[in-house]
């Protein structure tokens, strides 16, 4: 292969870069800062600190994959770059999370749709958790610089006919659509973002923040897992690790040691919240892992008369905010509206059916459109989010009870989602749910929609945004870190990525990640340097 | 004795107030659990089967089993002409072919979900491998080898429409991995008129020059 790719030259280039697999003894070493995971938030801080002079230790317990491993294949991709081999759920198993676990983390395998944090969310953080800093004047120098470091803008093809039925169903019912921005730069228009872009277009942790930091002398180790931060008086001593094997699951049973002056985590809204309290970090008013957001989605497939090819083309380009915030930030739940791609092995997991049922399913891909509705958790006090806590060997599960508020704002979203596909055409309609059958009219899915039963399980339930769990606030009785990240108790200690946002985002999150991220690392170099 | 989930009389459990039984994740997960070690300790194959020999099983014996185990085969052998249907072929060594390939891929996909989701689906398992809990909890009567399609069929639209949710869930578990497994593969990509990744990416890609 020519060394055209970034990690591919780097690689060549001499980054310092250890695969834990190839480790066969135990290992300390020492930085200014360890940054834990490699996502939006731990590339972001790891290219700004290192950047500044700082010398930096990345870990991620994912591998480390990148263009040669891309080869838009769902099953290989599945397996090796999300968490829990794409089989992670909710621990009554009741909500699927699709959540990334390789270096660049979720961005490495998110759909590219980049939004600024919703002013009305911002506001709202600043009234009821005391995060003034963060209005929306204030943060928008920082959506600036990441939208410009990750090159994100409104998509500038026509959409693929996935998503251009969401802006025709809206266009239709007066609905309110627009055009998402997307981390993207040369991109291709395929449709595989969700298996490792394979042309290297997009713009993720991937491609721009781990080498920025790499080419700063930080060191990387991948297929290595933060197990515990260990404790001298007030303040964290070092990091014990432990590596696994080639195939990233199995622990070789070799042990490094981390030491620094800082340490950072930026290991995910349920990974972080799990670290911590795997290592006893002080937790003095019981708020470790409390708060725990996903955006719950639930989802509508349409069979159009037309050809969709719903798995070719960017995967997400339309998007409407019509019942977003019509509420208010805090009334009834509000919703997003999106569009998923759709390749075989990801329909058949999510479309529940067996035999001749499933087969007729799937033999209409060619033609299926799908909606999904993003549910703003948080801002209600009948949405309070969910529980990260451990298992009995120490991984960290998400415990997310769906209350009547929000199943009501599930209904609506399948009235809402149905009445769109209808509106721009569609020739049946099917909820994402055990009982639902396939409705050939918008009165015939009304009705089912109303007699449905909204329960764990029976309705199908997907996750792509996990945040919260370690949230931030100007109060230590209510939040886990200060507006700055920082840890209220310790004092050597900052969190980085989405498990600090103290409701869910009411967007896709990594800008809002990329964003808090670059503002916290300047303050927290300017600290260290 | 109507309340007891282990009855064996099929009659009287039939009677049995299905709510009140495995009503909550938590007593199912603990009688899941009682399950696995009555299971382990009354012989039902708890280690991973390892490489099967090609003759006795129709498996490409160069696959190495990391989480299945022999009973766990026979289940999906028995289950996947109900969940897959009309979309396996119907020539008999293209349709072994095809069941013993998704097993391999049930198995492969598996071995990548970790040890806490691999706890769960050996609970689950266990549950339908072990004879007593087949019949009460699955009411599958005959052993999963002597299963005809249609029974297995008719257990898993018992476990789709059950008012339980640890049925549900079950069903999702079993179909979720087998439907992945199966229309996910190249091979069976045709079922869905997937055409595959775009031709003029593959011709243009470094990566796929070495393939």
């Amino acid at each position: 292969m020519s060394l055209t790719d970034r990690i591919a030259q780097g690689l060549e280039s001499g980054w310092k870069v250890t695969d834990g697999a190839s480790l066969t003894d135990n290992l300390t070493a020492e930085a200014d800062v360890v940054v834990i995971g490699t996502g939006a938030g731990g590339g972001t801080t790891a290219e700004i600190l290192a950047k500044s002079g700082l010398s930096v230790i990345l870990v991620e317990e994912g591998r480390l994959y990148y263009q040669k491993d891309f080869k838009m294949d769902e099953l290989t991709s599945y397996a090796n770059l999300y968490q829990e081999g794409m089989s992670r759920v909710t621990r009554d198993g009741a909500i699927a999370i699709l959540q990334g676990r390789c270096v660049g983390g979720s961005t490495t395998v998110n759909w590219t749709s980049s939004f600024r944090t919703p002013e009305p969310t911002l506001n709202y953080w600043a009234e009821h958790f005391g995060l003034e800093a963060l209005r929306p004047d204030a943060m928008a120098p920082w959506f600036e610089g990441r939208e410009e470091r990750h090159s994100m803008a409104p998509w500038q093809m026509d959409p693929n006919v996935n998503n251009d039925i969401l802006r025709q169903g809206c266009e239709k019912l007066g609905y309110s659509w627009h055009i998402i921005p997307r981390n993207v730069k040369g991109c291709w228009n395929l449709g595989y973002c969700g298996v490792g872009c394979p042309t290297n277009a997009k713009q993720g942790a991937l491609l721009t923040t781990i080498p920025g930091a790499l080419d700063n002398n930080a060191h990387l180790f991948h297929s290595l897992r933060a197990d515990r931060l260990v404790m001298n008086q007030d303040r964290i001593d070092h990091l014990q690790a432990t590596a696994f094997a080639s195939d990233g699951i199995t622990p070789t049973g070799i042990q490094v040691t981390l030491k620094a002056r800082h340490f950072v985590v930026a290991a995910s809204a349920i990974g972080s919240p799990g670290l911590l309290l795997r290592s006893d970090i002080p937790d003095p008013y019981g708020r470790l892992g409390k708060r725990s957001f996903i955006h719950p989605v639930n989802a509508s497939v349409a069979q159009m008369p037309q050809r969709v090819d719903p798995f070719y083309g960017a995967p997400q380009s339309i998007y409407s905010d019509e019942f977003n915030f019509r509420n208010g930030v805090d009334g009834p739940v509000g919703y997003k509206l999106e569009v998923p791609p759709l390749h075989p092995a990801m329909s058949s997991g999510v479309i529940p059916g067996h035999g001749e049922a499933q087969l007729n399913n799937m033999a209409g891909l060619p033609h299926m459109q799908s909606v999904i509705a993003l549910l703003r958790d948080g801002f209600h006090p009948e949405s309070p989010g969910g529980t990260v806590s451990l298992r009995d060997d120490g991984s960290p599960v998400l415990d997310y009870p769906v209350t009547d508020y929000l199943w009501s704002g599930l209904r609506n979203a399948f009235h809402t989602m149905a009445e769109i596909q209808f509106a721009a055409g569609a020739e049946k309609v099917r909820l994402m749910h055990l009982d639902s059958d396939w409705y050939s009219s918008l009165a015939e899915a009304k009705a089912a929609i109303n007699k449905l039963p909204m329960e764990p399980h029976r309705v199908r339930l997907f996750t792509a945004h996990q945040m919260g769990g370690c949230g931030m606030g100007s109060n230590p009785q209510n939040s886990v870190v200060n507006g700055f990240g920082e840890h209220h108790q310790v004092g050597n200690l900052s969190i980085h990525d989405a498990s600090v946002f103290p409701t869910s985002i009411g967007a896709n999150p990594q800008l809002s990640v990329y964003a808090l991220a670059a503002r916290n690392s300047a303050r927290l170099a300017q600290r260290l340097g | 004795m109507n309340d007891h989930p282990a009855s064996p009389n099929p009659h009287e459990f039939t009677n049995l107030d299905r709510r009140s039984f495995l009503k909550t994740g938590l007593g199912g997960a603990l009688f899941l659990g009682t399950v696995s070690v009555t299971a382990g300790l009354s012989g039902c194959a708890t280690q991973p089967a390892g490489r099967l020999s090609a003759v006795g099983t129709r498996m490409d014996a160069s696959y190495q089993f990391r989480f299945l185990t022999r009973d766990d085969i026979t289940l999906f052998e028995a289950l996947l002409p109900a969940i897959i249907g009309p979309g396996l072929p119907e020539q008999p060594q293209a349709r072994n072919i095809a069941i013993a390939g998704t097993i391999e891929r049930i198995d492969a996909g598996i071995h990548k979900f970790g040890p806490a989701n691999q706890k769960e689906l050996r609970r689950l398992f266990d549950l339908l491998n072990f004879g007593l809990t087949r019949i009460t909890v699955a009411r599958v009567w005959p052993s999963w080898p002597n299963v005809t399609t249609a029974e297995a069929d008719a257990f898993l639209e018992r476990w789709r429409t059950s008012g339980i949710g640890l049925f549900n869930n079950g069903y999702i578990a079993l179909t979720k991995i087998s439907n992945v497994a199966f229309y996910g593969y190249r091979d069976f990509w045709h079922l869905s008129g997937y055409p595959g990744p775009p031709q003029h990416a593959v011709d243009a890609l470094p990566q796929f020059k070495n393939a």
